[in-house]
C-alpha cells in the first residue's frame, strides 16, 4: 500500500513539473521566443554559456526599454535554451523542439556541426525559422539556405594573411598540430592547401584531440622531429596555450598559426607572451575597434561582474540579437522570411552602441560582413594584421 | 633513436597517471564487483580540491595534494556508505545506474561551484630539464617518481600489512573472509577511501601538466576501464601493466603511425590482446 502511494506521489510530482514546464513554454501574443541550442554541459559548457549570456544581455536590454513594436503591439523577447552537449544530432532535435513546441521563429546555434544539421530542415519543414549560426565554417555559406545568417568571419579569410606573414618571417615548412574535431580537421585541410599554394611544404599532420589528450608532449615531439618552421595549432583556447608551451619547452623557435577558435586573451592565461612570440591569431577582444566596444564591456561587467573577461562570442551574439530585433521592427512582423529580407536594412540602421565589432553589410549568401582583424605577437606586443573580405 | 627515447619518456608520464587511476578502479572492482563509473569524476574533484589548496588556501603544492587525498578518501567513504552499500544486494544494474548518477551529480556540482572554464593549475615545478638530448619539465619527472612511490606503498600495504591482507582476502572470497571474522563492511569503506585517494593524487600530479575542468574525468575513465579489462578485471598488477601498455601504444602509435589515430591504436591493441587472452593479462581467481 505504502509503495503504491509513493509511486502515485512520484507520478504526481513529475506531472506537476511537466505541466509547469509546458506552461512557461507557451508563447502569448506579445512574447517572441528566441530559441538557443548550445553546449550547456560537458567540455564546451563555458563556451555555450558565453553565447547564452550574449543573447540574454541583448534581450534584457531590449525588454528593459519596452520591447519592439510588431503590428502596432509592443512585444518582448524570451530566451528558451536547450543543452545539446555540442552534438549535431542533439542540436537538430533541440531546434525542432524549439520551433514546434516553443514556437521559436528564431534559433541560435554556436557550432558548425549543429548549424549544418539544422540547415537541413529550417527552411523546408514547417514551422520555418531563422537560424543565427555562430561558426566560422565557410561550408555554411555554400548550402544555399535562405533562412540562415552566419555571424562571425569565415575562417578561410585568415589563410592568406597568416600564410604571407609566417612564411616571410619563419620559413616555408609547416607542421599541423590542430585539434581533431570536424572543425579542426576542415581548418587544417584548408590551411594545408593555402600554404602549399603559396609555395610552402607541409611536413605532416600530427593533429590530436585537444579535449581528451592527457599530455601534449608526445604529439609535439613527433611534429618537431621534422624540424618545421611554423606549426598550425588550435582548438579550445587553453589547451592551445599548452601545445604552444610544450613546443617552446622542447626548443621550438618558429612561429604558430592559431585557428580562430583559440583566443589570445585566454591563451595568455596558460602561455606567456615570450612563449607566444611569433603567433598569429584573432586579435584579443579588448583591442576590437567597433563603435560599441566600450559600452558593451561596461554593460557586460555590470551584469556579470568583472571576474570573467568579456569575449567575442558574447559580443557577436549580443550584436546579432539586437540586429534581429531591429529587423523585426523594420519588417513589422516575426515571419522568418520577412525578417531575413530586412536584415540588410537593419544593418544600416543598427545603432553603433550595439556594434562591438563594425558590421559592413550582409553578403548574398547570408553572411554578416564583420571586419576581421588578426594580430601577430612581435617582441611581446600584439601587432594588428588586416584580414581582407573573401566574398 | 632520440625520438624513440623521447616518446618512451612521454609514454612513462602518461602511463603513470593511467596506472594510478586504473588501480583505484581495479581495487573497487576486485573487492566489491562494482564498476565505479564515477571514478573519473572523483579524479576531477581531487584536482579541484588541490587547486583550491594552492590558489585559495595557499598551502603549497604537496600539502594541497595531501589535502586532496584526505578529502577524496572521505568522499569515497561517504559514497560507499550512502550509495553503494545499500545496493549491495540489489541487481547489478542498479549499482551501475547509481554510479552513472554519481558521475553526473559530481560533474554538475563542479560546474556549479567552479564554472565550466578550463583552469590552470599553478606549479612550482615548470622548469625544463635537459639530459642526454631528452627534454622534460620537472613536473613530468615528478609524475613518474611520485606515481612509482605511491604504487610501491600500495603494494607494501596490500602484501605486508594485516589490514592489507584483509583486502586481499575479501577480494578472493567475500563470504569466506566474513566467516573468518573479517569486517567486510570496513574493508569496503577502506577500499573506496584508498581508491578515491589514489585518484586525487593522480589528478593533482597531472593537473599541472594539463588543465582542469569539470569534464576532465571523462577522458581518463574510458581508458581506465579499458586498462582494467586488459589487465584482468580487478587485478592490481594487471592494472599497472595494462596502464603502461596502453600509454606506450598511444605514444609510439602516435609517433610511428599517426597522432590522429592515437586513441584508435590504443584500443586496437586492447582488442588484439583480448583476442589472445580473453580473460585479460592477469585473470583473477585462477
Amino acid at each position: 500500500m505504502l509503495r503504491k502511494l509513493r509511486a502515485a506521489l512520484a507520478c504526481a510530482v513529475v506531472l506537476a513539473f511537466a505541466s509547469t514546464i509546458g506552461a512557461t513554454a507557451q508563447t502569448s501574443g506579445n512574447v517572441i521566443t528566441i530559441g538557443y541550442t548550445g553546449p550547456l554541459s560537458g567540455g564546451a559548457a563555458a563556451y555555450g554559456a558565453d553565447v547564452q549570456h550574449g543573447l540574454e544581455m541583448a534581450i534584457d536590454e531590449i525588454n528593459g526599454s519596452g520591447g519592439v513594436t510588431v503590428g502596432g503591439k509592443k512585444s518582448t523577447f524570451k530566451l528558451v535554451s536547450l543543452d545539446d552537449q555540442y552534438l549535431p544530432p542533439n542540436a537538430a532535435t533541440n531546434a525542432k523542439r524549439l520551433a514546434t513546441q516553443d514556437g521559436a521563429q528564431f534559433v541560435f546555434c554556436p557550432h558548425s556541426g549543429g548549424i549544418l544539421a539544422i540547415m537541413g530542415f529550417n527552411e523546408k519543414q514547417t514551422p520555418k525559422f531563422l537560424l543565427g549560426g555562430y561558426s566560422s565554417e565557410p561550408a555554411i555559406l555554400t548550402q544555399g539556405n535562405k533562412l540562415t545568417l552566419m555571424i562571425p568571419p569565415a575562417y578561410d579569410s585568415y589563410f592568406k594573411p597568416y600564410t604571407e606573414r609566417l612564411m616571410k618571417r619563419f620559413g616555408k615548412k609547416l607542421g599541423l598540430v590542430a585539434t581533431t574535431s570536424a572543425y579542426g580537421k576542415a581548418w587544417s585541410e584548408g590551411f594545408d592547401k593555402a600554404w602549399k599554394a603559396a609555395g610552402g611544404t607541409v611536413t605532416g599532420d600530427y593533429g590530436v584531440n585537444y579535449n581528451t589528450t592527457t599530455d601534449f608532449s608526445g604529439a609535439v615531439t613527433k611534429a618537431l622531429s621534422d624540424k618545421p618552421d611554423v606549426l598550425l595549432v588550435g582548438g579550445p583556447s587553453q589547451p592551445t596555450g599548452l601545445v604552444i608551451k610544450s613546443a617552446r619547452n622542447q626548443g621550438f623557435k618558429g612561429g604558430f598559426a592559431m585557428m580562430d577558435q583559440a583566443k589570445f586573451e585566454q591563451v595568455e592565461t596558460v602561455a606567456t607572451l615570450a612563449e607566444t612570440e611569433g603567433t598569429i591569431g584573432v586579435i584579443p577582444f579588448r583591442d576590437y575597434n567597433g563603435p560599441g566596444i566600450k559600452p558593451f564591456i561596461e554593460a557586460y561587467n555590470k551584469k556579470y561582474g568583472t571576474s570573467r573577461l568579456p569575449n567575442s562570442e558574447i559580443a557577436l551574439n549580443y550584436m546579432t540579437m539586437h540586429l534581429f530585433a531591429e529587423a523585426i521592427t523594420k519588417a513589422n512582423s516575426t515571419d522568418p522570411t520577412a525578417v531575413m529580407a530586412k536584415i540588410p536594412d537593419a544593418v544600416k540602421s543598427l545603432p553603433g552602441k550595439y556594434q562591438p565589432s563594425k558590421i559592413n553589410g550582409v553578403s548574398k549568401s547570408g553572411h554578416l560582413l564583420i571586419e576581421a582583424v588578426a594580430a601577430i605577437v612581435e617582441k611581446g606586443k600584439y601587432v594588428p594584421v588586416p584580414v581582407p573580405f573573401t566574398e | 633513436m632520440h625520438l624513440f627515447f623521447q616518446e618512451l619518456l612521454n609514454g612513462l608520464v602518461v602511463g603513470s597517471i593511467y596506472a594510478l587511476v586504473a588501480l583505484g578502479l581495479a581495487l573497487i572492482y576486485g573487492t566489491m564487483g562494482v564498476p565505479n563509473f564515477a571514478h573519473g569524476h572523483l579524479y576531477m574533484l581531487g584536482a579541484y580540491v588541490a587547486f583550491a589548496g594552492v590558489t585559495i588556501a595557499h598551502i603549497g603544492y604537496w600539502p594541497s595534494m595531501l589535502a586532496a587525498i584526505v578529502v577524496l578518501a572521505l568522499v569515497g567513504v561517504l559514497l560507499e556508505r550512502l550509495v553503494f552499500r545499500p545496493l549491495r544486494n540489489a541487481p547489478e544494474v542498479n549499482t551501475i545506474i547509481a554510479a552513472v548518477g554519481v558521475l553526473f551529480f559530481l560533474q554538475q556540482f563542479a560546474q556549479l561551484l567552479f564554472g565550466g572554464d578550463y583552469r590552470v593549475f599553478p606549479t612550482p615545478y615548470d622548469k625544463v630539464v635537459h639530459f642526454g638530448g631528452l627534454v622534460a619539465t620537472q613536473q613530468q619527472l615528478i609524475v613518474i617518481v611520485a606515481a612509482a612511490v605511491l604504487m610501491i606503498i600500495l603494494f607494501w600495504f596490500l602484501k605486508r600489512t594485516l589490514t592489507g591482507a584483509t583486502i586481499e582476502a575479501v577480494a578472493q572470497n567475500r563470504a569466506g573472509a566474513a566467516l573468518v571474522g573479517i569486517d567486510t563492511d570496513r574493508v569496503s569503506m577502506m577500499v573506496f577511501a584508498i581508491s578515491a585517494g589514489l585518484a586525487a593524487a593522480a589528478a593533482t600530479l597531472i593537473a599541472s601538466i594539463n588543465l582542469i575542468s569539470p569534464s576532465m574525468g571523462f577522458s581518463v575513465i574510458l581508458k581506465a576501464f579499458a586498462i582494467i579489462v586488459l589487465g584482468g578485471m580487478g587485478s592490481v598488477p594487471g592494472a599497472i601493466l595494462g596502464a603502461f601498455i596502453l600509454a606506450f601504444a598511444e605514444s609510439f602509435g602516435g609517433t610511428y603511425i599517426s597522432t590522429s589515430y592515437q586513441d584508435a591504436i590504443a584500443f586496437a591493441v586492447l582488442v588484439i590482446i583480448l583476442t589472445v587472452r580473453p580473460t585479460g593479462l592477469f585473470a583473477k581467481g585462477t
